[in-house]
């Protein structure tokens, strides 16, 4: 009963709270780096942020609809939560090794549609509302180069689980097989968490969009869900393209620990360099480049498979 | 009675998960706002989804999650891009055709009651060594692979198609400039239509008028 419940639940609310705090660590040390200057120390501002948000009050606007909007930070959260939790540590440590756990990270991409949707809908407030359409134009593009990158990786393991993904990857990582797989999804992993260049959910021209109007402990969630998400997007990148718990001398853990930071320090990174994208422009370029490079991936996925 | 072969955690799970559907498929006709009803339905449907993964059926069950996600926000955008509701937040009645839709309730409750009680259903014990998601894997593209990538192929030059259409830029140019909405009257000026401040359009107006 310990094992199989409360052991993975405890592995999943730890990566929760340390990926979380990591990836706001990693953020303002990229940041630093690049010359941009930060308030307060790096290792303590992050928590000075948290506690003064769970101190503040919650700001109410008129008639939003209350249930959905202080439910959508939280699934969030609980759909990072979902990520992390079919991301294979090494070959024995994994919190559920679901048979369908791509289809399943699959299933957590899409949901994040809704419950971004939701949370700038139920606001009831004009630029939370259009961030909240403008990630539904968005993110059905996203989803869509996501699908086919990761029936990509599906393919040679002849698995939709990642456990076997990452086994497929013993003699040659995904990263080199398939070249075009990994930029295409760390692409949809900004999308996805509206991190960096792809923030067009709650960019500042919408005065924070779908999160303009909340405040206290549930912008605190919301905040920490993006970063949670972001992680979880981190670990799923290093299980299908950088072979996850594989590698020579060091044990598996430490391994995929090491590729998850790699893969979050150049998400951070891009977040930090890249410029932003009008959102019309974004929806052309992922519909008119990126989906065909997509498919390019696949057909190339679907060769190397066959040969 | 068949010896149980599944945990006492799963009955729970089951008649939590069972509640949920039907509680929120309840509220999907209680509730005003059709962006509220559309996932309260999707709500009902994870919880289904769910149930399936229970009954072993991996595939199905998870594939019902982002199906099902992605259907329900594109139906309430449309609904309420094309039900004058702006938002979905204006109150409104979720109910239509109440008394036949009592009647094909009741009928389908009957039927399907009717079913779980009476009927005699397999009991074959699900074998050991079973891999769901293989054995859905040929039972869809065994013989049927024709059929199912001819499917899949469609919708997804579907999708394509409408994206090209719907777009503003689209292959005959901006939609802004290239449409115009039909006349009020057959033939007519297109509705909507400012008005021209030029004279000699003014006068074109005019003569149309007077016949």
């Amino acid at each position: 009963m310990f094992s199989e419940l409360f052991l993975p639940v405890l592995m999943v609310i730890f990566m929760l709270v340390v990926g979380g705090y990591a990836v706001a660590v990693l953020d303002r040390l990229v940041a630093s780096a690049l010359g941009t200057p930060q308030a307060g120390g790096i290792w303590l501002a992050p928590m000075a942020r948290g506690a003064w948000l769970l101190t503040q009050h919650a700001n109410a606007t008129e008639a939003p609809d209350w249930r959905a909007w202080r439910l959508a930070p939280a699934l969030y959260l609980a759909l990072a939560a979902g990520g992390l939790a079919v991301v294979p540590w090494s070959a024995s440590l994994v919190a559920t090794d679901l048979v369908t756990s791509v289809v399943l990270w699959g299933s957590v991409e899409a949901l994040a549609t809704v419950v971004i949707f939701l949370h700038g809908w139920s606001a009831n407030s004009l630029l939370a509302l259009i961030g909240g359409y403008r990630y539904v134009a968005l993110g059905l593009s996203y989803i869509l180069i996501s699908m086919f990158v990761l029936i990509g990786v599906a393919l040679p393991a002849e698995s939709l689980q990642f456990t076997q993904v990452v086994a497929s990857q013993e003699g040659l990582w995904n990263v080199i097989r398939q070249p075009l797989g990994l930029p295409l999804f760390l692409i949809v992993g900004l999308g996805m968490t509206f991190w960096g260049p792809l923030n067009l959910a709650d960019s500042t021209d919408l005065a924070g969009g779908t999160a303009a109007e909340i405040s206290g402990p549930p912008r605190l969630v919301w905040d920490m869900a993006r970063a949670a998400m972001l992680v979880a997007f981190s670990g799923v990148a290093a299980t299908a393209f950088l072979g996850g718990w594989l590698g020579p001398w060091l044990p598996g853990l430490l391994w995929m620990s090491l590729k998850m930071l790699a893969v979050l320090s150049v998400l951070l990174l891009l977040g930090r360099l890249l410029p932003r994208l009008a959102p019309e422009r974004c929806v052309t370029l992922m519909w008119v480049v990126l989906l065909p490079l997509s498919f390019i991936d696949l057909v190339w996925a679907g060769i190397g498979a066959l040969l | 009675m068949e010896s149980m072969n599944h945990g006492l955690g799963v009955d729970i799970a089951f008649l939590l998960l069972a509640t949920l559907a039907v509680v929120t498929g309840w509220r999907v006709f209680r509730t005003d706002s059709m962006v509220r009803a559309s996932f309260f339905l999707l709500v009902s449907f994870i919880a289904v989804g769910v149930i399936m993964i229970l009954l072993a059926a991996e595939y199905l069950g998870v594939a019902m999650f982002f199906m099902m996600a992605v259907e329900m926000t594109v139906m309430a955008l449309f609904m309420v891009m094309f039900m004058m509701n702006p938002a979905g937040l204006n109150p409104m009645n979720m109910v239509h055709q109440e008394r036949i839709a009592i009647g094909a309730g009741v009928a389908g409750f009957l039927v399907l009651g009717a079913m779980a009680l009476l009927a005699t259903f397999p009991d074959q014990p699900v074998p050991a060594g079973l891999e769901p998601v293989r054995s859905l894997g040929n039972e869809m593209l065994g013989d049927s692979m024709l059929i199912f990538e001819s499917a899949g192929l469609v919708l997804l030059t579907t999708m394509i198609g409408v994206v090209v259409l719907s777009s503003h830029r689209g292959r005959y140019g901006a939609a802004a400039e290239g449409s115009m909405p039909p006349g009020l009257e057959p033939g007519g000026d297109p509705a909507g239509k400012p008005e021209e401040d030029e004279a000699g359009e003014g006068e074109h107006h005019h003569h149309h008028h007077h016949h």
